[in-house]
């Protein structure tokens, strides 16, 4: 055994340009495979950032039936109880009370129908991204005039307003369904770039949405932040089942935005088949080179099996050389997979302002390397490359030593 | 390896070899008998063609026969298994081979191991007899080297220490001499010889150099594929 380990060994450096074009072949196959896979966990952590940082939050509490049709009268029962239990969860980082509804907005000039959220200035602070993203005026400041109101770019030049001018909202009351209108005084222009939020929300404080839809102390969303932003992804964790009682809904991000997972196995199954795209050309590169160096050393094939080398060694020890290219090629592949995503993690893929299902990238996309990329994708290509080398190697084990030392000459 | 009546080694039974050329049969042996018995140093000679080396690849072996039967050492080689067959080379045939007869990634000291490890010999037991199969041979400088650092006759000795070494009952040797000059051909026989004498062990090599024919003590004499001549030397 040791003898074939050290036989193949020194074969697969025997043709030294072909060992390093056939590794480098596999090298670039692997260091593809580990890029492209670093580069899909940053697309998701970059997508799940922009989809729950910049508003949604990684979890929401609503009552049953409230998404599907935004209904004012559908609150969420309990609220204070939820409230209290969630300022003592462990498990959660912040969260923020909500009011939504279909409004309509208009300035002197236009009218849009909008979503008129009503938020707590304060803890939305922690929760979303309105804040950061003030390009105009400022976010609600504390003790600023209770008719403030925060909208998004897009919404400000359809309207044609500026911060300072007045708008009216429109909106259905809870349960005697009347109009409400009131009148309010843009106080901040902000620009998440995200269409749904420049176009179509208008921010005001919470108090007053309650008092203009008639709700009392009520609310028709709690958005929430995890310490750990796993628990957003886990449909079954305990979280969900513990607050969606008393005909309350809890959901994570993954099914509040189903679309997002969907992206995400579609990501994954591009992956698999630029996986398996790679592999054909590694499988092509390392048979080719197998068979080249088996054709190059037919008499000695041919010697070994005269001298009692049996059909099955022969075989093992073009498994060997193949397993000893795969290790030679992995190394490489890993220096390269390091040195390729090394550099991307610094310099980044723009993609800010661009929407992939339903999400608009908000940050520049970063390749994500982890352990597992340089362990296990190294050892599938290892693991390959055995398979792929059966081929040569049955080749090989056919030969019969007459044959072997013909074919030489 | 089990000696049989007579102690005949080799024992060939009207063998015949066919091959096929472009789809044209061409018979290459033409139904040869000979015995060779153990201790014998044979020359199988005759111009190219005569069927020289077709026959000692037929009886060690290495091909089928079309026709007839083998036996070495009493063994039926026609009723072995191919695995069998690898094991019975590995353990009774000694090759020498024109040319390129070592792995050229090995050392030489590795070259001559080789089928003692294919063997299953303990680690001591083989490096004592590489060194002193190397030592008889005049090789024990070269031990560590690889075949491409050492000249022809080099190598043909190295590949003469490989045959030996694992004390096989017959060595076959095909065209040993071909590559070589006089002097290292006639060294190389030189050897071989006094390496039959010592160890007894039956040598057939194929030539058809006429210093080679003088060292062989029976000349058997191929022609279009059969025994043309069979004469032992006193």
């Amino acid at each position: 055994m040791i003898m074939f380990i050290k036989l193949a060994w020194r074969n697969i450096f025997r043709n030294k340009r072909r060992t390093a074009i056939a590794s480098t072949v596999v090298a670039i196959g692997l260091a593809s495979l580990i890029f492209v896979d670093a580069l899909m966990i940053g697309m998701e952590r970059d997508m799940i950032k922009s989809a729950t940082e910049s508003f949604m939050g990684e979890g929401q509490i609503h009552r049953e039936g409230f998404q599907e049709t935004y209904a004012v009268e559908k609150t969420i029962a309990n609220l204070d109880s939820l409230t209290g239990r969630l300022a003592h969860e462990e498990l959660v980082e912040n969260f923020s009370v909500r009011v939504l509804s279909y409004a309509a907005i208009s300035s002197p000039v236009n009218m849009r129908s909008v979503t008129m959220v009503g938020i707590n200035p304060e803890s939305e602070k922690h929760l979303s991204q309105i804040d950061d993203a003030m390009e105009k005026g400022s976010y609600f400041e504390a003790g600023g005039g209770e008719r403030n109101l925060v909208i998004g770019r897009e919404l400000a030049e359809r309207l044609e307003v500026g911060v300072g001018d007045r708008v009216v909202l429109t909106a259905a009351q809870v349960q005697t369904d009347n109009l409400a209108q009131e009148l309010f005084r843009v106080s901040g222009i902000y620009f998440m770039n995200v269409d749904e939020l420049d176009k179509g929300m208008a921010f005001v404080r919470l108090d007053k949405a309650r008092e203009m839809l008639n709700l009392g102390d009520s609310a028709h969303e709690i958005a929430i932040d995890f310490r750990q932003s796993s628990v957003g992804r886990q449909k079954d964790h305990p979280f969900w089942d513990e607050y969606s009682r008393l005909g309350n809904t809890a959901e994570g991000w993954a099914e509040l935005m189903p679309q997002l997972q969907t992206a995400f196995e579609l990501s994954r199954f591009s992956i698999y088949i630029t996986g398996l795209i790679l592999f054909g050309v590694v499988a092509l590169g390392i048979i080719n080179a197998l068979f080249m160096s088996l054709y190059e050393r037919m008499y000695e094939f041919g010697v070994l099996l005269a001298v009692g080398t049996r059909k099955a060694e022969l075989a093992r020890l073009i498994v060997f050389e193949a397993g000893a290219l795969a290790i030679v090629s992995s190394v490489a592949g890993i220096v390269l997979g390091f040195i390729v995503n090394y550099i991307f993690t610094h310099v980044g893929f723009d993609f800010t302002g661009s929407e992939y299902s339903g999400v608009t990238f908000r940050e520049p996309l970063y390749p994500v390397m982890t352990a597992g990329q340089f362990i296990l994708y190294p050892i599938l290509v290892f693991v390959f490359t055995l398979i792929v080398s059966l081929y040569p190697a049955i080749y090989a084990a056919r030969l019969t030593p007459v044959n072997a030392m013909r074919k030489a000459h | 390896m089990n000696k049989k009546e007579n102690n005949h080694v080799v024992m060939a039974q009207g063998i015949v070899k066919e091959y096929r050329e472009d789809k044209v049969p061409v018979k290459a042996l033409r139904g040869i008998d000979l015995t060779i018995d153990e201790g014998e140093f044979t020359a199988i000679v005759g111009p190219s063609g005569s069927g020289k080396t077709t026959f000692l690849n037929v009886i060690s072996g290495l091909d089928d026969a079309t026709g007839g039967s083998v036996r070495l050492s009493g063994k039926l080689l026609s009723e072995m298994s191919g695995k069998e067959l690898s094991d019975f080379r590995r353990d009774n045939i000694g090759f020498i081979f024109q040319s390129n007869n070592l792995i050229p990634v090995l050392t030489v000291e590795e070259n001559v191991e080789y089928v003692m490890l294919l063997q299953g010999v303990p680690k001591k037991e083989r490096h004592e007899r590489v060194k002193k199969i190397l030592a008889d041979l005049g090789l024990e400088d070269m031990a560590d080297r690889r075949p491409n650092r050492l000249s022809g006759g080099q190598q043909q000795r190295a590949g003469v220490a490989r045959a030996m070494v694992s004390k096989p009952a017959l060595v076959l040797a095909d065209e040993p001499t071909a590559s070589l000059d006089s002097e290292a051909a006639e060294s190389l026989m030189e050897i071989m010889r006094e390496l039959n004498e010592k160890s007894k062990i039956t040598f057939i090599f194929s030539t058809h150099d006429q210093r080679v024919m003088k060292k062989a003590r029976r000349l058997i004499v191929l022609k279009d594929g059969k025994v043309d001549r069979d004469e032992v030397k006193g």
